[in-house]
């Protein structure tokens, strides 16, 4: 790249440059500008020096935390719950979108799109405490069901090969809605007329979703599903910590309620820097092959 | 791939570039003048105070002594997530002249932004009362002083708190309904809960709705069955047994992997499997565990449980069936101590209360505040509220706590709304006459059934004296390390024996697992200063 | 459509379709349904199962309690506020850059892209960006909710995606040919078509300002500037049933036990509520042939 080329392309593209020079601007200030405070994860913290001043310490807190008594087990659950949310979480709202977008009456699509989006707005705590109530063996409403149709006394909340499953669906329930909204904008874009020509040739209601929904969500499938791959080794916080017990703890401790618990948070910067270094390059990794494969396949990608 | 690396990397190095210029040039403006003599000097302060407590300007006691210290104080009140604000605010170096709260600052935290904060025996001399309290109360003077000697936080002592955080609670009105004696002993203690379990307990026509033991889930912490091991002799005290840890013949051990341990297990083991502990032990919420316990009108649920006091674990109305047991003995043969959870330290006394900023510029007025609050008929309004609506004072020289306004809300709730009640910063001295509130008195009424077990107790020798001891920050980041993993082992191992059992199989196994979590690295490392504690004393 | 031209597969379909839309709307309505009876139950019940279909020992107590606090008015006033501007000011950047990425014919899109990308993954931790706002005069102003992080870059992504896969590529090849220009392009055509993407990307943004409660725990000092999250938690806390009640030394037990869940299900309702009405007027947007009645007007 030759400054001169970048000249006389910003000369003429100079109404595109504009346009998106305030979009660089705030990420170059807000991301790029705090982005020195990486190498903390490579330095000890040493505030009479500056936050960057301390003692360079190489690769000893990666390596600290790889030798960790549990590094295994938490690489094993954070992996296993992102994964099950991905595989069971990610096809759900598209399949949500398409099932709204066949209610012909206009009054119920309505009212379903509205209370599928709200469950999204209850805080964790919340959804915990109503997952405790509800999911009582004792005295919730599904543990009354279950009694009935004869399953008998699990304790859902309690057992370690009950908890991906509670956890993966009651994050579906609460947010399946809200993330299918994006589909069905993408659904709104449709020309009607394709649907007309298709009843004409006797196209079912299913062909049509197969050879005319499903190909106009595409682009927005394939783009979303790089990004959730990008976050394999991202689990939520809160609910997690909040839906652990000692009877699930086996499965339900990963890096993030980990890191919480040795309360490295409040004093041990360069520890926490490292172990957030380490899971967002693997982060990135994912992200970065699944972007390759699909560029190769689909000719869809994010850059 | 190469031209975007190149992209990020000239992003990245402008970005680098110009934090390092903009941090450079932030130097702030010097405003150091003193203020004129006979105007207020203005300060800032951040209190962490409870979320119920009300707001400061309301509070009488702390306009009387910001009037006397000749200080006016804009406080920033903080009721949650302070751990969350705090690491950027100190790291950035952007702090007031003080931080009120429980631990406000931690020693852990001192040793990482060493310089941020004011060393105290420099200024010790203009806290007359400060000096009085050490005086009086040596132990102050141990909290308040880190290994090089410097004063960094000032500690609160409350005096009036019992020796156990847990009181062991049965309900007297089943055992009366169904002819059972007060048992002694762990096996006695069996026989009751079955007969609770099987005999309809509480009367009401459903055999089934009585829940014979519940506590809040877990090993270790509060109002837990690990204050059984008493019954076999284990000094527990709750800074050091919520994992474990207890004093035995002057070595620091870890009940976690005693043999004694494995036999309370196995008794629980054998209760759960009768059908005596709540099924929902170890996933209840502590409102539903709270919830429960509150039965229905007059029907009570919990036969036999722990708790701070009767009234608030089982609400006003069930709270006169139960009563406070003595410790358990572990079998009618056992002959030696029985014993109990002892706490009175952490209770007490509490680090680190106020704190000031080594930047202020206006140390001697934070210094007249500090002596202020120090004084000893403060403390108790820091502690309880103000005289006049919380506190009478009686004209003899004693003061007694008022009863809420509202007689609805309970005493506890008055406290903890009227001033900063636990979370302040104060000294209580052993002379002020002060008769206590019912909540007060209450707790120290159901004390009494522990009173035998607690005297056994020698603190000085038989108690871990965790209140007294300044890690080393590495030192803590290893105990703390080591214990979350113990304790993952721990919780984990515990809940599933005692539901399903089979802790003679996996014992050696999991002792083994506790070793290699880090367990004797932190024995050591205790035994360590504990010795050097005694060694000094 | 008459019954007539229904063959028998569609009405198979449109009863499967009902059954299953049923019970999805069942499944999601009852804890809905759940949340509204707590907030006006005794909270004891409520959390020991016996309040399942109808609500029990009602009272409206949880809900004078959270109105009773004053700063809450000025929780909902300040959060409106950063709710809108902040949402402008959001499109106003994310929207030109979207349609800048989305052309091909800008050559460097996709190394900014890849910049952009780079920073949903690493960013430099939370004292160095505290430090940042210190240095830029943000901390406790109205301007930290709004201005820092305007560009989301997963919503970026969304609207590149639009802009590239629903814009039809002849539109443009014939306004350039009349000598439109990028600005004219993108104010009169592209705009105007994209009607559903602006509607889900304002609503995405809108409802992250709405429930940010972070920038105001860390960067906000002042009473008087905190957002309604903050608020609420703080309403919240304040009547939790407290588990450390003894290791504090004291216990607020009785008084707060019986209406914690009250004001826990109550929090949500009122922060939730005026969300509610907000997207019926957005909804419109999403419902067929806006795109092809505007591209015909």
């Amino acid at each position: 790249m030759k400054p001169s080329i970048i000249r006389n392309t910003f000369i003429r593209d100079y109404q595109l440059w504009l346009m998106v020079l305030p979009a660089i601007a705030a990420i170059f200030i807000f991301n790029y500008i705090p982005m020195y405070g990486i190498q903390l994860a490579f330095k000890d913290f040493d505030f009479s020096k500056g936050l960057t001043g301390g003692e360079f310490r190489g690769f000893a807190y990666f390596q600290q935390f790889i030798e960790n008594y549990q590094f295994g087990s938490l690489m094993r659950n954070t992996f296993f719950i992102s994964f099950a949310t991905i595989v069971i979480g990610f096809p759900a709202p598209i399949i949500l979108a398409l099932l709204l977008n066949q209610i012909r009456i206009k009054r119920a699509k309505q009212l379903m799109q509205t209370t599928v989006y709200l469950p999204h707005f209850i805080s964790v705590i919340v959804l915990v405490g109503m997952l405790n109530v509800l999911l009582s063996s004792e005295t919730g409403i599904v543990g009354h069901f279950m009694k009935a149709i004869g399953l008998g006394h699990i304790n859902l909340l309690a057992s370690t090969n009950t908890f991906i499953p509670v956890y993966v669906l009651s994050d579906i329930w609460q947010h399946c809605g809200w993330n299918s909204i994006i589909y069905l904008a993408a659904l709104s874009t449709v020309d009607p007329q394709l649907y007309d020509s298709a009843k004409m040739d006797g196209a079912s209601r299913w062909q049509m979703v197969r050879y005319i929904d499903l190909p106009a969500l595409k682009p927005t499938i394939i783009i979303l599903f790089i990004l959730s791959m990008g976050n394999i080794l991202s689990t939520g916080f809160e609910k997690i910590f909040l839906m652990q017990n000692s009877l699930n703890l086996p499965v339900s401790e990963v890096i993030a309620t980990y890191v919480y618990k040795i309360g490295i948070v409040s004093s041990q910067f360069s520890y926490a820097s490292a172990i957030g270094l380490f899971n967002t390059i693997i982060n990135f990794i994912f992200l970065i092959s699944m972007n390759a494969i699909s560029k190769k396949m689909s000719e869809t990608s994010l850059y | 791939m190469k031209k975007m690396m190149y992209v990020l990397l000239v992003f990245t190095l402008l970005g680098t570039l110009l934090a390092a210029c903009s941090n450079d040039s932030s130097n702030q403006p010097s405003n150091g003048s003193a203020a004129p003599s006979g105007k207020k000097e203005k300060l800032t302060a951040i209190v962490v105070k409870h979320a119920l407590t009300k707001p400061l300007a309301e509070m009488e006691w702390l306009q009387e002594i910001e009037e006397k210290a000749n200080v006016d104080i804009e406080w920033q009140e903080i009721t949650a997530d302070w751990g969350q604000k705090k690491g950027p605010m100190l790291a950035s170096g952007d702090i007031p002249d003080l931080f009120v709260g429980p631990n406000v600052i931690t020693d852990a935290d001192f040793a990482q932004f060493n310089g941020l904060f004011q060393d105290l025996n420099e200024l010790l001399d203009q806290a007359p009362n400060v000096q009085q309290m050490f005086e009086d109360n040596p132990a102050t003077q141990v909290i308040a002083t880190q290994t090089d000697g410097r004063i960094l936080g000032l500690p609160k002592y409350q005096r009036f708190w019992p020796d156990s955080v847990n009181r062991q609670y049965i309900n007297q009105t089943w055992l009366d309904h169904l002819n059972l004696e007060m048992p002694t002993n762990w096996d006695e203690l069996y026989d009751v809960l079955l007969a609770f379990k099987e005999q309809d307990a509480n009367g009401n026509g459903d055999p089934n709705d009585e829940i014979p033991v519940d506590w809040p889930g877990g090993i270790g912490g509060f109002f837990n069955p690990a204050v059984m091991l008493g019954g076999m002799g284990i000094n527990l005290s709750s800074d050091v047994s919520g994992q474990g840890y207890f004093v035995e013949d002057g070595q620091v051990k870890n009940f976690l992997v005693d043999e004694r341990y494995k036999e309370l297990v196995k008794f629980l083991n054998k209760l759960y499997a009768a059908g005596l502990i709540n099924t929902e032990v170890f996933t209840h919420d502590y409102t539903k565990f709270q919830s429960v316990a509150r039965g229905e009108g007059d029907i009570a649920k919990v036969g036999f449980t722990w708790g701070w006091v009767a009234s608030d674990r089982f609400g006003e109305q069930l709270a006169p069936q139960y009563t406070s047991m003595a410790p358990l003995k572990w079998s009618a043969s056992y002959n030696g101590d029985v014993s109990w959870s002892y706490d009175f330290n952490t209770l007490n006394y509490g680090a680190n209360a106020i704190v000031m900023s080594a930047k202020s510029k206006k140390k001697d007025a934070a210094m007249r505040f500090i002596n202020e609050l120090y004084a000893p008929e403060v403390g108790i309004q820091v502690l309880f509220g103000s005289i006049g609506p919380n506190i009478a004072d009686n004209g003899d020289g004693s003061y007694s706590v008022l009863p809420p306004k509202d007689p609805q809300m309970d005493p506890g709730t008055w406290k903890w709304t009227s001033t900063w009640a636990d979370n302040g910063a104060f000294y209580i001295s052993d002379d002020i006459k002060l008769t206590l509130g019912t909540d007060m008195q209450e707790v120290l009424d159901h004390s009494e059934s522990l009173q035998e077990a607690l005297s056994r107790i020698n603190p000085e020798e038989d108690i871990y004296p965790s209140v007294f001891i300044k890690y080393s920050s590495q030192d803590n980041n290893t105990m703390s390390l080591n214990n979350t993993n113990l304790m993952n082992l721990a919780d984990t191992s515990f809940a599933k024996w005692v539901t399903s059992g089979g802790i003679e199989q996996e014992w050696d196994s999991y002792v083994q697992e506790a070793e290699k979590a880090g367990l004797p690295q932190n024995l050591e490392i205790m035994q360590r200063y504990f010795e050097e504690y005694k060694a000094r004393k | 459509m008459s019954l007539r031209s229904k063959s028998i597969p569609e009405i198979s379909f449109t009863i499967v379709l009902g059954l299953i839309c049923a019970a999805i709307f069942l499944l999601i309505a009852y804890p809905l349904y759940f949340i509204v009876i707590a907030s006006i139950s005794d909270s004891v019940l409520v959390s020991t199962g016996k309040v399942l279909l109808f609500p029990k020992g009602i009272s409206f107590f949880g809900y004078s309690e959270i109105f009773q606090d004053s700063r809450i008015w000025t929780g909902y006033r300040n959060t409106i506020f950063y709710t809108a501007a902040g949402t402008l000011v959001n499109l106003l950047v994310t929207l030109p850059a979207a349609y800048v990425l989305s052309r091909k014919e800008f050559k460097y899109g996709k190394y900014i892209m890849f910049a952009f990308v780079f920073t949903m993954f690493f960013n430099g931790g939370l004292i160095p960006t505290y430090l940042l706002m210190k240095d830029l005069h943000l901390i406790n102003t109205v301007w930290v909710f709004i201005i820092p992080f305007c560009v989301n870059v997963f919503y970026l992504i969304i609207a590149l995606t639009f802009f590239e896969n629903s814009l039809p590529k002849e539109l443009y090849e014939a306004a350039a040919m009349d000598g439109c220009s990028h600005f004219k392009y993108f104010m009169t055509v592209a705009l105007p078509l994209s009607k559903a993407l602006i509607s889900v990307i304002g609503l995405y943004y809108l409802v992250g300002h709405w429930n940010n409660f972070f920038t105001g725990l860390i960067y906000i000092r002042s009473n008087e500037l905190q957002p309604l999250q903050i608020v609420l938690r703080d309403i919240l806390l304040s009547n939790q049933v407290f588990s450390g009640g003894a290791g504090t030394g004291g216990s607020a037990g009785g008084y707060a036990q019986r209406y914690a869940d009250q004001i826990k299900y109550g929090v949500i309702i009122i922060s939730t509520l005026p969300v509610l009405l907000v997207y019926p007027f957005i909804q419109k947007y999403f419902d067929k042939g806006v795109m092809i009645g505007s591209v015909k007007g």
